[in-house]
C-alpha cells in the first residue's frame, strides 16, 4: 500500500460522507454550507498544516491549542487594556505566537529535549500564563467590526479566512514537496541521527518547523477571535488534538519520514465534512467520536502495512 | 472494502433513515450549555414532553467538552440546516450573540432560556426566575424559621457577582415591606467555593452567636454552609438557600438544611418548547402579555420575557425526585 493508496482511501471516505450527508442532510449540499464548512474548520486547518512538517520529521507539537489561548489573551489586552489599535495589537499576537514557538524551538532543536515532553511542559505553560493573566474570566470582546470580518465576513459563499487558509496550505505545501527543506525534514524523521552525520543542519530545520507552528497559532488565534468575536483563555481547548488526527488520517507517519500536505487537507475536510453533516442530518454529534476513531485505525493500519511493506 | 459495498452501505443508510425532512412539521432546535449536566437533561425531559403534545420536532444538541466555539458551531450548523426556531441556554454572551443574531437576519425565531444573551440577539428570554421572585421565597422561609423575627447572615458567591447582588437588593426590599422584624446582620463572600463558603460560615456564627439562619446563595455555598453548622453542632442554627437538589440531599436528611430553592427544571424546558412554538405560530409577539403553556397553565409575558414563575422549593420530602 503506497501513500497515494491512503490518500485515495481517503478521499473515497470523503466522497461517502458527502454522498451520504447529501441524501440525509437538510441544506447539505449548498454554496453556503462549503463556506460554513471552511470557516469552521480554518483554525484546526492552520493548526493541522504547521503540525504536518513537524510530524514529518517524527515530532509532535502539544501546546498549540495553548498557544492560540495565550496569543489571543494577548490580542485582547493590548487591544482593550492597553488601547493598542487593532494591527498593532495582532503584531504582539503573532509576536507572542513567535516567542512560543522559538521556546518551543529551543528546548526540542538545540537542548534535544524528547519534543513530547517540550510541548506537554508548554501546553500546561501558555494556558497557565492566559489564565493567570486574565484571572481565568476576562472575556475581551467588542471588536470592531472591521477585524470582525476576518472571522465572520464571506465575499460571496467565500469566507474571509478561505484566503489565509489557501495562502498557508500553498506555504507550507511547497516547504514539504518543493524546496530541499522538505527533503531534509523527510531524512530527519527516517533517522535523527543519520541526518545529522549526513552533514544536515537539523538543529535548525527543526527550530524552524516549531516557530512555524507558533506563527500558525497566532494567526489561528486572530482568526478564532474574530470569529467568535472574543478572547478569553479558554479559546482553543482540544484544537491540538483535532489537528494532529488530521494530519495522522491523511497518511502523514506519526513516527516521521513520510507524509504529506495534500494527506492533511483531505484528513480535515473528512473531519469538518463529518461534524458539519452529523448536525444538518440530526444525527447525535457524538458519533463523529467514533466514526473518526474506525477511520483513524483504518488509516494507521494503511501506514503500518506500508512500512511493513518497505 | 469494496466500492460496491460501501454503495450499498450508502444506500442502505439512505433508505433506513428516509432522506431529508422536507414536511410541513414546526421545527425547534434546542441547545444546553451542556449535554452532559443531569440539570439539563432534566430540562430535556420537559422539552420532549412539550414537543410531543405540540406536535413538534426537537433538535438537542449542544457541547459535551469544554470548547467555548462549540455552542457557535452548532447554531451555524442549525442555521444552514434552515430550523424554524432556535433555543438556547447561553454559555458566552459575547460570543453566541453574534451568530443569533446571524440567525434573526436569516428569518429564524431566537429564544433564549436559563441563561441570557444580549437582548437585540434574541426575540424572547424564557426567564426561569425574576429576582424578586427569589428573594420573596427566600425571606419567607427565613420568616417561617424564625417565626418573622431575628437575625440571620448571607453567604454570597462574590461580592461583586451581579446576580446575587440583585438578589440581594431584592431581599432588603422585600424585608423593609413585609418582615421589618427579621435583622440582616452580615454579608460574607465564598467565591463560588465550597471550602470557603464553610470557612466563612464558621466565622459567621462566631462573630454574630445571634444569627439563627444562615441564608447561602450561591449553590456551591449550600453545602458549604450546611457543613459548617453541622460541624459546629449549633442545632438551634438551620440553612437555606439557593442551590441544587443533588448538593443538598444530605444536608435535607441531616435536618441541617431546611430548603434549597431553585425552580422545576422539567417545567424549563416545557415552557421553552410552548414559547418556541407560539412564537413560531405567531401567538407570541409583542405586546402579548400571557401565554397559554399545556399543563403549567397561564404564565406571565414581561415585555421580551416570558416568566416561569414561583421559585421551585426543594425540602427533604421532595428531594429524591430530582436527579440533578
Amino acid at each position: 500500500m503506497s501513500a497515494l493508496t491512503v490518500e485515495r482511501s481517503l478521499a473515497l471516505c470523503l466522497a461517502i460522507e458527502i454522498a451520504i450527508f447529501a441524501l440525509l442532510g437538510s441544506n447539505f449540499v449548498t454554496l453556503q454550507n462549503a463556506g460554513e464548512i471552511i470557516r469552521a474548520s480554518a483554525e484546526t486547518g492552520l493548526l493541522a498544516l504547521a503540525l504536518t512538517p513537524i510530524i514529518l520529521t517524527g515530532g509532535i507539537d502539544l501546546s498549540v491549542g495553548s498557544l492560540l489561548a495565550l496569543c489571543a489573551v494577548v490580542f485582547g489586552m493590548t487591544w482593550a487594556d492597553a488601547g493598542w489599535p487593532i494591527p498593532l495589537a495582532a503584531g504582539a499576537a503573532i509576536a507572542a505566537g513567535l516567542a512560543g514557538g522559538a521556546l518551543n524551538a529551543l528546548l526540542v532543536a538545540r537542548l534535544q529535549v524528547p519534543p513530547l515532553i517540550v510541548t506537554l511542559g508548554t501546553f500546561s505553560l501558555f494556558r497557565g500564563i492566559a489564565e493567570g493573566a486574565t484571572a481565568g474570566v476576562r472575556n475581551y470582546s467588542n471588536f470592531p467590526d472591521a477585524f470582525l470580518f476576518l472571522g465572520q465576513g464571506a465575499v460571496g459563499f467565500i469566507p474571509s479566512q478561505f484566503v489565509i487558509l489557501l495562502a498557508a496550505a500553498v506555504a507550507i505545501w511547497l516547504l514539504v514537496h518543493r524546496m530541499t527543506v522538505g527533503r531534509t525534514l523527510s531524512a530527519i524523521g527516517f533517522s535523527i541521527d543519520g541526518a545529522r552525520h549526513a552533514g544536515l543542519p537539523v538543529a535548525r530545520r527543526l527550530s524552524l518547523v516549531y516557530v512555524l507552528s507558533g506563527l500558525a497559532a497566532a494567526v489561528a488565534a486572530l482568526l478564532y477571535v474574530a470569529r467568535l468575536g472574543q478572547a478569553k483563555a479558554d479559546a482553543g481547548t482540544g484544537f491540538e488534538l483535532t489537528a494532529i488526527t488530521a494530519v495522522v488520517l491523511g497518511g502523514t507517519s506519526i513516527f516521521g519520514g513520510r507524509g504529506s500536505v495534500r494527506g492533511t487537507l483531505l484528513g480535515l475536510a473528512t473531519l469538518a465534512v463529518l461534524q458539519n453533516g452529523l448536525r444538518l442530518s440530526d444525527l447525535p454529534a457524538e458519533l463523529a467520536g467514533v466514526v473518526t476513531a474506525v477511520l483513524l485505525v483504518a488509516a494507521l493500519g494503511a501506514s503500518r502495512a506500508f512500512e511493513r511493506d518497505t | 472494502m469494496t466500492r460496491a459495498g460501501l454503495v450499498a452501505l450508502v444506500l442502505a443508510v439512505s433508505a433506513a433513515c428516509g432522506g431529508g425532512g422536507t414536511d410541513n412539521v414546526l421545527t425547534v432546535a434546542m441547545m444546553p450549555k451542556n449535554k452532559g449536566n443531569p440539570y439539563f437533561a432534566s430540562c430535556r425531559v420537559g422539552a420532549e414532553a412539550a414537543a410531543k403534545e405540540l406536535n413538534v420536532r426537537l433538535l438537542w444538541d449542544g457541547p459535551t467538552e469544554t470548547d467555548p466555539a462549540k455552542q457557535n458551531e452548532v447554531v451555524d450548523a442549525w442555521i444552514t440546516r434552515g430550523v424554524d426556531v432556535i433555543a438556547v441556554s447561553v454559555e458566552n454572551k459575547e460570543a453566541l450573540s453574534t451568530v443569533l443574531r446571524k440567525a434573526r437576519t436569516r428569518g429564524i425565531k431566537v429564544i433564549t432560556w436559563d441563561a441570557d444573551a444580549e437582548p437585540d440577539a434574541r426575540d424572547y428570554f424564557v426567564n426561569q426566575a425574576t429576582p424578586r421572585g427569589i428573594a420573596e421565597t427566600l425571606a419567607g422561609h427565613t420568616a417561617r424559621l424564625l417565626d418573622g423575627r431575628g437575625e440571620f447572615g448571607v453567604i454570597t458567591a462574590s461580592l461583586t457577582a451581579a446576580n446575587q447582588n440583585e438578589w440581594l437588593r431584592q431581599l432588603r426590599a422585600v424585608l423593609a415591606e413585609r418582615y421589618p422584624d427579621l435583622t440582616l446582620v452580615d454579608v460574607r463572600p465564598s467565591d463560588d467555593d465550597r471550602r470557603r463558603a464553610f470557612e466563612e460560615t464558621q466565622t459567621m456564627l462566631k462573630v454574630h452567636p445571634g444569627v439563627r439562619v444562615i441564608m447561602a446563595i450561591a449553590s456551591p455555598a449550600v453545602p458549604g454552609a450546611a457543613e459548617a453548622v453541622k460541624q459546629s453542632g449549633r442545632t438551634d442554627v438551620r440553612v437555606t438557600g439557593l442551590g441544587l437538589p443533588g448538593d443538598a440531599k444530605p444536608y435535607l436528611k441531616d435536618g441541617v438544611l431546611d430548603s434549597a430553592v431553585l425552580w422545576n427544571t422539567e417545567d424549563l424546558g416545557f415552557l421553552t418548547m410552548y414559547t418556541a412554538h407560539a412564537l413560531a405560530t405567531g401567538a407570541l409577539k409583542p405586546g402579548v402579555t400571557s401565554l397559554s403553556a399545556g399543563r403549567l397553565g397561564t404564565r406571565q409575558v414581561d415585555g421580551d420575557q416570558v416568566i416561569l414563575g414561583t421559585p421551585f422549593t426543594f425540602t427533604k420530602d421532595n428531594v429524591d425526585q430530582f436527579k440533578f
